[in-house]
């Protein structure tokens, strides 16, 4: 049996650790495609409108029912408070996917460095 | 020939007896109760046994049972630091589940449990009152200071009750995005069956022109593979991501 060869055996060590960063790196999913943020933002916005629409309708509807008739003002009212929360939402979501991207890039980077 | 796109999300009972009755109310056991039985029996008896061996050097079953442990530990940890690894259970279960639901639905002649608004709003709902309840047990009557940001009290008066409305609209928008997304991706998969179909039976140059919307189903098929694991892990991390400000209230910031 001859000795190993010291160039083979740091190729070897390469080679293993390019494999374990790749099966790392295949741990975390890729961030969000474009179609995604688009959904994403999508569903914050009209969820948000939904929902304050909907409160606003029941406030309305309950005082209705004890004889104040304000419809639709609290309807109008709590409508442009959903687009406002629909809004900071966005930007919430819009944080939170940054982050994520800048994490991502920030591993990337170690990896080539490495 | 079903040849609607939308006649694969129809709810039926399998038996013609309701199973119980709960005030009133009939129960039935439906198609979509059995995927669920499935989905959830699958699951289990899949992640028990595949680590039963125990084997330092994983068989392919128990290093599927471990990485998709350290995926979930992993987010968790990222999304909601140390003390979100008490919720472990609870998140590991969630996206087990809505993984295998999404990954059932794509077998075909099944039935997608996840493009029912009811499943994925009530699993909303499971994790919204989780935050809650976490958050008024961790911060006592203070968890209400997250819908109070830094600012002046004249602004508060409208800040509060859009930061309220603004966490109302959380289950909402992770139920409908769930769904929304199996619907669609299950809906166009039909859609092009359905093209296949007529164009196969139109006869003469049309014939061989089905193979076009056949190649399409193909790569929509993968696609929506990608987008059952995604789907899956967004509910997953949102839910993190929710746990750890009713955790951490505006550490963050």
């Amino acid at each position: 049996m001859t000795a190993p060869d010291p160039d083979r055996l740091t190729e070897l060590g390469k080679r293993l650790d390019e494999l374990q960063t790749r099966r790392t790196a295949g741990h975390k999913p890729a961030p969000p495609s474009q179609s995604g943020i688009a959904f994403r933002f999508a569903t914050e916005m009209v969820a948000a409108l939904i929902v304050g629409g909907g409160l606003g309708w029941g406030i309305d509807w309950l005082f209705g029912h004890f004889g104040f008739h304000t419809r639709p003002a609290f309807l109008i009212l709590f409508f442009v408070l959903g687009a406002a929360a629909g809004i900071r939402n966005v930007t919430r979501a819009a944080a939170e996917i940054n982050a994520e991207m800048a994490r991502a890039q920030a591993e990337a980077r170690s990896d080539e460095e490495k | 020939m079903a040849l609607n796109p939308m006649e694969q999300f129809t709810v039926r009972p399998l038996f013609a007896e309701p199973v119980l009755h709960i005030a009133g109310h009939p129960i039935y056991f439906t198609n979509q109760s059995l995927l669920m039985v499935i989905v959830a029996l699958a699951a289990s008896l899949f992640l028990t046994l595949a680590v039963k061996p125990g084997r330092l050097v994983p068989t392919r079953g128990q290093s599927m049972a471990e990485l998709s442990y350290e995926f979930v530990a992993n987010m968790i940890h990222s999304a909601s630091g140390e003390d979100g690894l008490k919720f472990f259970p609870f998140v590991f279960t969630l996206f087990i589940f809505v993984l295998c639901s999404n990954f059932f639905g794509m077998v075909p002649g099944s039935f997608t449990i996840t493009s029912q608004i009811a499943v994925t709003f009530s699993l909303a709902l499971l994790v919204i009152a989780l935050v809650i309840v976490t958050g008024f047990v961790k911060h006592g009557i203070g968890f209400l200071k997250l819908f109070v940001p830094h600012a002046p009290w004249y602004l508060l008066i409208l800040l509060v009750p859009i930061e309220v409305i603004s966490f109302l609209t959380r289950p909402i928008s992770l139920s409908v995005r769930l769904f929304a997304n199996m619907l669609a991706g299950h809906t166009m998969l039909a859609v092009f069956g359905g093209f296949v179909v007529s164009l196969g039976a139109a006869g003469g140059i049309f014939t061989g022109l089905a193979i076009a919307p056949m190649l399409l189903i193909i790569a929509i098929m993968l696609l929506e593979l990608l987008v059952a694991f995604l789907q899956a892990y967004v509910f997953a991390i949102l839910t993190c991501i929710y746990l750890n400000e009713a955790l951490h209230l505006h550490d963050h910031h």
